[in-house]
Order: structure tokens, then sequence, then C-alpha cells
């Protein structure tokens, strides 16, 4: 899992590259967490491009960061989710939650 | 494993490795790549990685209780147009079954667990057979592709 970020127009985007299962679940809480820590920013956008597989236990990290997120009063977006990923968060209902944008 | 005659050897893969993570990957992708023979669609393949990789947690994180000194195994058999996944583990097994199945239900929710493991088996496969005692548990997936 490789992990980018960076800051426009009071936007956080987050860039997952590679697999969200088990094994990488740790590394993209820690990372995550510690960038919505930091200020600048009103809202996030997950950039999913380039995610080429999920699981549920990526389901539960998100909604780990969305709740975090909601106590800052920030909203959340979701960008260009691939087949695999946008098929498990639609089942999941993330979408109700982090609404997909284009 | 006893084969039925009219399915070749090549068509039966089993594979046991230690209960840790980082297997996963390498499981997922191999049993895709087997599955390849019976010519599937791209999110076939999808679905059979999603769905397994929640068997495959399952296994390590409840079964195995993330304990790298036991294994888990995942046996792949290919019968016609039908792929037939076993996960197993040698774990505590399930106390009940039903309310494991339950979305969003979680023995582990300090660990931000989602909860849907079970849910997407049974959205994405055909079938879902869940075998569990004191001795451990075997999660048997099938999907037919056509």
């Amino acid at each position: 899992m490789k992990i980018l970020h960076f800051i426009k127009d009071n936007t956080l985007f987050i860039q997952l590259n590679g697999e969200l299962d088990e094994y990488t679940a740790n590394i993209t809480r820690n990372y995550m967490d510690s960038m919505i820590s930091t200020d600048g920013w009103q809202q996030v956008v997950l950039q999913l491009q380039d995610l080429s597989f999920m699981d549920s236990t990526g389901i539960g990290v998100l909604l780990g960061r969305y709740k975090k997120l909601k106590t800052r009063g920030c909203n959340a977006y979701i960008s260009s989710p691939s087949s695999q990923v946008d098929k498990l968060l639609q089942l999941s209902g993330v979408y109700n939650i982090m609404p997909k944008i284009s | 494993m006893k084969l039925e005659n009219n399915i070749q050897p090549i068509n039966y893969m089993s594979i046991s490795v230690q209960a840790l993570p980082i297997n996963e990957s390498f499981l997922r992708s191999s049993v895709a790549a087997f599955c390849t023979q019976l010519d599937p669609t791209v999110d076939q393949l999808n679905d059979i990685k999603t769905a397994l990789s929640e068997a495959i947690n399952n296994a390590i994180i409840h079964g195995c209780d993330n304990n790298p000194n036991l294994s888990i195994t995942v046996s792949t058999r290919i019968s016609a147009n039908t792929v037939h996944i076993t996960v197993s583990d040698q774990g505590n097994g399930i106390a009940d079954i039903n309310q494991a199945k339950q979305p969003f239900y979680t023995t582990k929710p300090e660990l931000e667990r989602s909860g849907m493991g079970f849910v997407v088996m049974e959205s994405y496969m055909d079938t879902v057979n869940i075998i569990s005692d004191k001795n451990g548990t075997t999660v048997e997936l099938t999907k037919v592709l056509k």
C-alpha cells in the first residue's frame, strides 16, 4: 500500500494505491489518522483509482475514519473507485455517508 | 482428497500457509489464477477474490485468533463450470453460526471490523456453507462460471 496526499482548495486529497486488506489496514488507518489530525482543509476526497482491491476490512477502516471526520464536522467523498471497490462500497452502503463524486 | 472420475488432477489445488495477513494477497492471486482455466470475466474473478478474502480474514482473525503458529488451508476444485473453494482453520470454531452471518455482527468491534464478511460472501458467491465445531471451521464457497 502506497498512500499519497495533498491539500488543494480547502480539500485534503488522499490517494490509496495498492490493496486494502487485513495486511495493509493498520498502515492505512494510521496514515489517514495522521492526515486527519492536520489543519488547513475542510473536507476530504479519497481518490481510489489506483486501489486495485478492497475487502470488508477496508470498509471498517473507511467507516472508522468517517467517524473521526464527523466529530470534526468535515465531509468525506470518494472518487474514481475501480469496479471491484465500487461494488463493495455500494453493497456496504458506504456511499450513503461518503458520496461518490466524479 | 478423492477426486471424481471425470476430474483431472490439474483441477484441484490446495495451499496451506501460516495464519498471517501478509499471505492473503498471495492466496487471492493464486486462487484467481487457478480459476482462469474456466475463462471467467474480470467481474467474476473479482467476486471470487473478494469473497475469498472475507473467508480468509475470518479464518485468520477469528478462527486462529491471529496466532501465526496455526495454519489455514485454502483448497480450490474445478468441476465442469463450477469453482468450489474451501477455507479451513483449526481454531475454536464459531459459537453461533446464525449470529455470525448477521450484517454488522462482529465479535471484535474494537478492531473496527465491519461485520460484513458473510454478507459479502453470500452476495458474491452462489453458495456459502459453514461447518464449524470446537476443532475448527471450514467455509465452502461455490460459484458457477458460465
